[in-house]
């Protein structure tokens, strides 16, 4: 058997947000030269505004780099970068089976936090060697004693040897990639086998079409060659491969154990989906690579354009966004109180709050989102299983059986003093707790919570109790029965589809009244009286009322300057952008999101 | 077609003390104010303006501030003078000039009076010393009150006395006290308007405690009663008037007339024989517009306004008048053709906020109270 190149290695990093993953590598680009410094932008690979906003790596990204070892060989190092956000655990999944190995980089001033340890426990599961980092040792609170602990404890590697270095200072980078070179092993593959190369993520170019990023784990891939994905068994020919060093660099071929781009004249990423199997027509693999799965969206929510005359181009904007987000599922979706829409499906709250800011951002749209709902399971009284993806759909009560509400195990670490606030709030999410580890001054939980809970208001709940120092990861666990009820809103006695929420029945009550109160501050004071009421079924459960508005005249207008008076009413009129006319009452787009923020008080 | 009416807007820009409330362009005056020197650049300002208006006629002339009545009467009369001389001014043109009641003088209102002022506006607010007061004003309660008598003894027959409720801390039996007392002093007409906050204010920096929404309410609607009792007929949303006596100039500005704006910050609106409508502004600094004035180069800026601009001014104006406009009005003063707000007048129609009599378009009783919605919808 022939072997791969042995002086490539492919990593990955795995850090928690801010713990310096886009410092270290840009250290690493700047050591090996991949740019000069005039083409060095800080933090390269975060290409996307919003990724380098939010300091989040949305797409999964890579750069091959040449290191020259003090051993006097030259390293062909491929730096995978992996999104780092719990919505996307499964892109990261696919990222770190294209590596023999990470780099586990925790900030030694903070120490470890949940994401990390979920997506570390991946990378051991997959069989990596993981090199523990302990990054921004140049900073006074610096605890490397403490935190080289917690890494033992709590993520159950040795951090004896942890490496020492600080992406600011660019102390310890040399040492780390040569501790990498070490460390990290070789690729195996058979550049002479079939070809099978994993899907490590794909995006769409205006002028390339789909471009995929992909390791080749035996045999090559080259241009001319034919190529399918083994899920479709769709043929296309190769136009071109290459690496990225971070600049698109062509190449012949890429052979076992290297990691590049390929383009093969694909229109649509669907068609190149993130885990799937590259094999060559001529001679192909007998089985594609493990792990594949189709992702499933998790969280659901009505996108509507404030003006009906958007519809086209709220259209566009999602198939382009499409084009380059397999995950983003999107069907047309009308609702009485908002007109013609789309239903979204999303990976989570963050992929969620991204999809709405770049269609508003990039594509100019005003939009107003319903509050996100989970996907129920209803069992109705004929006996059939449907799936509720919008609480409007949730059949009468009477033809109801049972309904099952997803369930996710969530993982969350936190510093012991802010336990007691942490279970409480679990407590009241209708958690479970399924184990409760000590590890140092950090304590980890394990809840069984639904999802509907976790997408109301968890993450900022559990930042606030605990000052932000509690870390959490999930993923869904199962579907189990619940006693569930739709809360309705009606204005002016017209129940507001797009306002509904399937609430527990212990909560139906209170929710609704507070869901009230929060319409009552955000819809603002009409021509005429404005009733709101939340009802389940046929029954009032609560209600509140807006005052008509006297009146809205300017007092004194007398020639002079109109362009002042222009801009006060242009002003009035900006506010009511985000307002949509539900009969004739206009409600503002907080108003379908008040569900989401319920104060506790 | 009916020419369009042509008014002239003199600013005298100058104030005993700036009040927190107001944000005209005003300025405080110290010591002597440089009457030769600003007339001068007023006479010289106009100069460079006839061309725009060549061959047209006043309709009607408002002098304010500011407090004109800080000008000398001499001062006055040679200015008005000056004015007669370039402008074609036909006898009994309105002539209105603004006085606080703080600067009244039996002898110089005369001289006013005789000069061809020949309606003058008051700026009374209250007559509450306590609201005076908290509105900064330099008068009190007994100046108020005699300012009228003066006004009458100098022998204008026609004047309008300025008065606004909602005051910091005012109550409704004060607010219609204050009215009662202004239609005591009987004059032609009433501006009774709601003291608002705007921006560039004293009080808007620190804003005081001024009555509830349902309390101004209350003070509305007693108030419209009081003042349509005692004769004053509301035609604009803060303008009252006995019969035939509405404020000529002020209503040509609300069926979107011309005018052109001499003196420091003054604006101007023109229609060009083109089909043109051009907006002008004077430099707003009494310094910097006499500089300039002085050589006829007064305008800090011009504009023409852009067509799609039009519909919404003309609705920013008209919008306000009890009696509407008609279509022929729309027409002649925007050059639009009446398609171009038919469709927004109709949907105004289905919200009852506009009504049609098949002459004119009028805001309806609900309307009058949103004219801002209905203003909005033309943006």
């Amino acid at each position: 058997m022939a072997l791969a190149n042995q002086n490539i290695r492919n990593f990955s990093i795995i850090a928690h947000i801010d713990h310096g993953k886009s410092t270290i590598s840009d250290r690493f680009i700047q050591v090996c030269e991949g740019l000069t410094e005039r083409e060095m932008d800080n933090q390269v690979l975060d290409s996307m505004d919003i990724e380098r906003e939010r300091g989040i790596t949305i797409k999964a990204q890579s750069v091959s780099l040449d290191f020259k070892s003090k051993d006097g060989e030259t390293y062909h190092l491929n730096f995978i970068d992996t999104p780092g956000h719990v919505d996307f655990s499964y892109e990261v999944s696919r990222s770190l089976s294209a590596c023999e190995g990470a780099l586990l980089v925790v900030d030694a001033s903070q120490g470890v936090e949940a994401q990390s340890v979920a997506n570390c426990y991946t990378a051991i599961d997959l069989d990596l060697e993981v090199v523990p980092v302990l990054n921004k040792i140049d900073l006074p609170a610096a605890d490397v004693f403490r935190v080289s602990q917690e890494i033992e404890e709590i993520i159950g590697i040795d951090a004896t040897d942890a490496i020492h270095v600080s992406g600011k200072t660019g102390i310890g980078i040399e040492d780390l990639l040569e501790q990498l070179v070490e460390r990290i092993p070789p690729p195996q593959g058979d550049p002479e086998a079939p070809l099978k190369a994993l899907i490590i993520d794909s995006w769409f170019d205006n002028y390339l079409g789909v471009v995929s990023l992909v390791r080749v784990i035996d045999g090559k891939i080259g241009k001319k060659s034919k190529v399918m994905p083994m899920s479709t068994k769709a043929e296309y020919q190769v136009d071109n491969v290459g690496i990225f060093t971070p600049k698109r660099v062509e190449k012949n071929e890429l052979v076992a154990g290297e990691v590049g781009y390929v383009i093969a004249g694909i229109k649509d990423i669907e068609a190149a989906k993130v885990g799937d199997t590259f094999t060559t027509v001529k001679n192909p693999a007998e089985k594609p690579l493990d792990g594949f799965k189709e992702i499933q969206p998790r969280v659901f929510a009505g996108m509507f354009p404030v003006s009906a005359d958007d519809y086209e181009n709220l259209r566009d904007a999602l198939d382009k966004l499409h084009l380059n987000d397999a995950s983003l599922h999107y069907e047309p979706e009308t609702s009485q109180a908002l007109g013609f829409g789309f239903r979204l499906g999303f990976l989570g709250m963050l992929h969620m709050e991204i999809v709405q800011e770049r269609l508003e951002r990039e594509y100019d749209l005003d939009l107003i989102t319903t509050a996100p709902s989970v996907v129920y399971e209803v069992e109705t009284t004929k006996g059939e299983t449907i799936s509720i993806h919008n609480p409007a759909e949730l059949p009468a009560v009477n033809y109801i059986e049972e309904i099952r509400e997803p369930i996710i195990r969530g993982t969350i670490m936190v510093p012991q003093e802010y336990v007691g606030n942490v279970i409480s709030l679990c407590i009241e999410k209708r958690g479970i707790q399924k184990e409760m580890k000590y590890l140092g001054n950090q304590v980890t939980l394990d809840y069984l919570l639904p999802l509907s809970e976790v997408v109301l208001d968890f993450f900022d709940r559990l930042k606030s109790v605990s000052r932000g120092y509690a870390s959490f990861d999930y993923e869904l666990d199962h579907f189990e029965p619940a006693p569930l009820v739709k809360v309705d809103i009606l204005i002016n006695g017209e129940p507001v589809d797009a306002l509904s929420i399937i609430v527990h029945k212990d909560f139906s009550q209170s929710r609704g009244r507070v869901l009230v109160e929060r319409m009552r501050e955000v819809i603002q004071r009409q021509m005429f009286d404005v009733a709101i009421q939340a009802a389940i079924g046929g029954n009032i459960i609560a209600r509140s009322n807006v005052k008509a508005l006297r009146k809205n005249v300017t007092a004194k207008c007398y020639g002079g300057d109109v362009s002042r008076k222009r801009k006060l009413l242009e002003k009035q009129k900006a506010g009511k952008k985000r307002m949509k006319q539900v009969g004739n009452v206009e409600i503002p787009q907080e108003a379908f999101l008040a569900v989401l923020k319920r104060d506790e008080n | 077609m009916t020419p369009i009416p042509l008014s002239l807007y003199v600013h005298i820009p100058w104030c005993v003390k700036k009040c927190p409330y107001c944000d005209f362009n005003s300025h405080q005056a110290k010591g002597e104010i440089p009457e030769a020197q600003y007339s001068d650049a007023l006479i010289n300002d106009l100069e460079s303006e006839l061309p725009q208006i060549w061959g047209r006629s006043i309709e009607s002339i408002f002098i304010g501030g500011g407090t004109p009545s800080l000008y000398s009467a001499k001062a006055m009369d040679q200015l008005l003078s000056s004015l007669r001389e370039r402008l074609t001014i036909r006898p009994n043109t309105e002539i209105t000039m603004e006085a606080n009641p703080g600067t009244f003088e039996q002898e110089r209102f005369s001289a006013y009076r005789q000069a061809g002022i020949n309606r003058l506006s008051i700026g009374i607010q209250s007559f509450n010393n306590k609201h005076l007061k908290a509105l900064g004003r330099i008068h009190g309660a007994n100046e108020a009150q005699k300012s009228t008598h003066i006004a009458k003894q100098a022998g204008f027959d026609n004047f309008n006395l300025d008065i606004m409720y909602g005051l910091p801390k005012q109550t409704i039996d004060q607010a219609i006290a204050d009215l009662q007392q202004a239609i005591d002093a009987n004059p032609t007409h009433i501006s009774w308007y709601q003291l608002t906050i705007e921006e560039n204010t004293l009080f808007h920096h620190s804003p005081p405690v001024t009555p509830n929404d349902e309390i101004l309410w209350e003070m509305q609607q007693r108030g419209q009663k009081l003042l349509a009792d005692a004769g004053y007929y509301q035609y604009e949303v803060s303008a009252y008037a006995k019969e035939g006596k509405q404020c000529r100039h002020n209503l040509n500005y609300w069926q979107f007339g011309d005018y052109l704006g001499i003196g420091a910050g003054a604006h101007g609106k023109i229609s060009m024989p083109d089909g043109e409508i051009k907006r002008h502004t004077k430099y707003r600094h009494p310094e910097k517009y006499m500089g300039e004035g002085i050589n006829g180069k007064a305008r800090s800026s011009e504009k023409k306004l852009a067509t799609e601009d039009l519909d919404f001014e003309f609705m920013l104006n008209a919008a306000r008048l009890k009696e509407g406009f008609t279509k022929e009005l729309f027409e002649t003063r925007t050059l639009l053709s009446f398609s171009a707000v038919e469709e927004k007048l109709n949907t105004l129609i289905q919200k009852e906020l506009i009504e049609y009599d098949n002459e004119k378009y009028k805001p309806t009783d609900k309307g009058w109270h949103f004219v801002n919605d209905i203003v909005n919808s033309f943006i």
